[in-house]
């Protein structure tokens, strides 16, 4: 049984083009260009993973992936976009997907994409990657719970060869590690992406766009 | 019910159902000065408006509201901050009428007692307004400034002109008589109060529009910078992209232009008059893709400024990339920079054919050869891991 994709993007041509390369491998049951019609469908058609644009009128991503959070929680995200803004990509990390890929991705690559966010794993492109260790960086813990404020240096590792450019294979090859113990580490570091409450994330996030 | 239930209860009790026995309090919020009005008001159970009109009329016999606001606000003062409200005690408030009666006695005795018909009109005046203003009621004052009135109708004209002109002769009949000052205020209130009357709607909403029409200024300068920008660049970029033959350069063109528009819509521009190691590293990036056609990924974990020594890194980092380009065969190159504790580190990754030390081309070894000098010189060292098929990584290290 193959992977059940719904696609939420405001760009025809973009949608026609994902799905007809995704069509192949992946059940592709829906698609939309609005945030409303997009939570009303993906409650219905309840799609493993769900492609879905930040940028959209009406509350973009960040709207489709809270409001769908709310009454089905087992449905996994994957943010896709032209943005690869500091901010864009926290506030969607933060919202609940498990990955965020940029537009400009191989179809190859995206392919594998949905297949670890179904299997529940996180997606870390370089960049996110390169953007949590400067959002992490140089740390104070905070009292509250320090582990998850801070990144431990394996987790540091991993994200260091992610933003190297390495997949997931050739990270656990380099730290010999297995596969699976890479995508634990990416996975916990997802967790305290959106859990930790460290006001730095937000700060930084904000510093970059404003530089 | 827990004590805290019966905690919060009463004193919920304490700011809403007062009625039976007379409280005196102070407000903590929605309040205008120091809340002795609005808590007076609770009080006595009418609307805010006419304790402070109240307050104004006594304030003209010889600022003697002001006194009595005080008097209450300091009786009524102690630190509790998360009090809502500021209950004055029994005795207190018991105290504080008694003074005040034996103070109008006093005026009276003396003889200071201002002239009753100023008093009277800043009464009036004052009653009026809050009989305007009463927020229990469909604000008639409100009524009157709404800029939605287009054209004045005729009893508005008549009433504001009647106020004004009652106004003025109020002001001219008493000007010079210095000690007058009630009278003044009447004149200079009835005055504002015929202006308002007849041009409150126009003034407000001549406001309105001057910050309209600033806004929208703002908004064409805005565009107009857009257009500029666009022009000089998306648009020559898709010029460009029209007139060439070959895919891969359309390619390079068209991501070129996009990392260009990204940083500048979204402000990665590097500070002003700082060139950091980032961007000179990006824009190192970006002449590789334009000469070379091959995507490089760049991302950047802290930062720093150029400097003599790190003007080597980057000039290493750019031969490390087009060394990349040109021989590992690879279809995209990432550039790693890292800011760590003491260290500027930067990677220069590809998943190329990689190479094998002992057997690398004359050329070749030229390049990685003069990449080591450079950081040798710096201060700074080179490590270069590459097996054949597996791609290379170039690293280059440098303490602070």
């Amino acid at each position: 049984m193959s992977i059940k994709v719904y696609l939420v993007d405001d760009h025809r041509l973009f949608l026609a083009g994902v799905k007809s390369e995704l069509a192949e491998e992946f059940q592709v049951v829906g698609t939309s260009r609005d945030v409303d019609t997009a939570i009303e469908e993906i409650r219905g058609y309840r799609p493993d993973v769900v492609l879905v644009d930040v940028h959209m009128p009406d509350g973009g991503g960040i709207a489709v992936v809270q409001r769908v959070a709310e009454t089905t929680p087992d449905v996994k995200f994957l943010a896709l976009s032209v943005s690869d803004q500091a901010e864009d990509v926290i506030a969607m990390i933060r919202a609940g997907a498990r990955g965020y890929v940029t537009k400009t991705i191989e179809p190859e690559e995206l392919s594998d994409a949905i297949r670890r966010v179904h299997a529940g794993d996180a997606v870390f492109s370089p960049r996110l990657a390169g953007f949590v260790l400067d959002a992490f960086a140089g740390a104070i813990p905070s009292d509250e719970d320090p582990e998850l404020d801070q990144l431990t240096a394996r987790e540091k590792d991993v994200l260091r060869l992610i933003a190297r450019g390495f997949a997931y294979k050739q990270v656990a090859r380099k730290l010999n590690i297995s596969i699976k113990t890479v995508e634990t580490h990416v996975s916990s570091v997802l967790r305290k992406l959106q859990l930790s409450n460290r006001h730095e994330l937000a700060r930084w996030a904000s510093r970059r766009r404003i530089v | 019910m827990s004590p805290i239930e019966i905690g919060a209860v009463d004193r919920h009790h304490l700011s809403v159902a007062r009625a039976p026995g007379f409280e005196l309090t102070r407000r903590r919020s929605n309040r205008m000065i120091a809340g002795v009005a609005g808590g007076l008001a609770d009080s006595l159970g009418v609307s805010d408006a006419y304790v402070r009109a109240a307050f104004i009329t006594l304030g003209t016999v010889w600022g003697l509201g002001a006194l009595v606001y005080l008097a209450i606000w300091l009786a009524a003062f102690d630190r509790v901050a998360d009090r809502d409200v500021e209950p004055v005690g029994a005795s207190r408030a018991m105290g504080l009428v008694i003074a005040f009666g034996g103070l109008m006695l006093l005026l009276g005795v003396i003889g200071w007692w201002p002239n009753p018909a100023v008093v009277l009109t800043a009464g009036a005046l004052g009653f009026g307004t809050a009989f305007l203003a009463d927020s229990s009621k469909p604000g008639p004052l409100a009524a009157i400034m709404d800029p939605t009135v287009d054209r004045p109708s005729r009893t508005r004209v008549i009433v504001g002109v009647v106020l004004l002109i009652g106004g003025l002769t109020v002001f001219t009949t008493t000007i010079g008589q210095v000690f007058e000052f009630g009278a003044v205020f009447l004149a200079i209130g009835l005055t504002g109060v015929g202006l308002v009357v007849a041009f409150g709607p126009w003034v407000r909403r001549l406001l309105i529009d001057l910050s309209e029409e600033r806004n929208e200024r703002v908004r064409q300068e805005e565009r107009a910078e857009v257009a500029a920008h666009l022009h000089d660049s998306v648009l020559q970029t898709l010029a460009l992209i029209q007139r060439s033959e070959d895919p891969a350069r359309m390619a390079i063109l068209a991501r070129h232009q996009e990392s260009e528009l990204r940083d500048w819509l979204f402000g990665h521009a590097p500070l002003d008059g700082v060139d950091l190691v980032s961007t000179a590293l990006k824009q190192a990036a970006a002449r590789v893709e334009a000469d070379f056609q091959t995507p490089v990924d760049v991302v950047t974990v802290g930062d720093l400024p150029v400097g003599e020594r790190t003007k080597a890194v980057v000039a290493a980092a750019a031969e490390a990339m087009v060394n990349a380009a040109k021989h590992s065969g690879a279809d995209r190159i990432s550039l790693y920079q890292e800011v760590g504790e003491g260290v500027l580190e930067v990677f220069v990754t590809d998943q190329g054919k990689g190479f094998d030390e002992s057997s690398v081309p004359i050329d070749r070894k030229g390049i990685t050869e003069s990449i080591r000098s450079r950081m040798e010189k710096a201060g700074g060292e080179v490590e270069i891991d590459s097996e054949p098929g597996e791609g290379t990584e170039v690293v280059l290290r440098l303490g602070l």
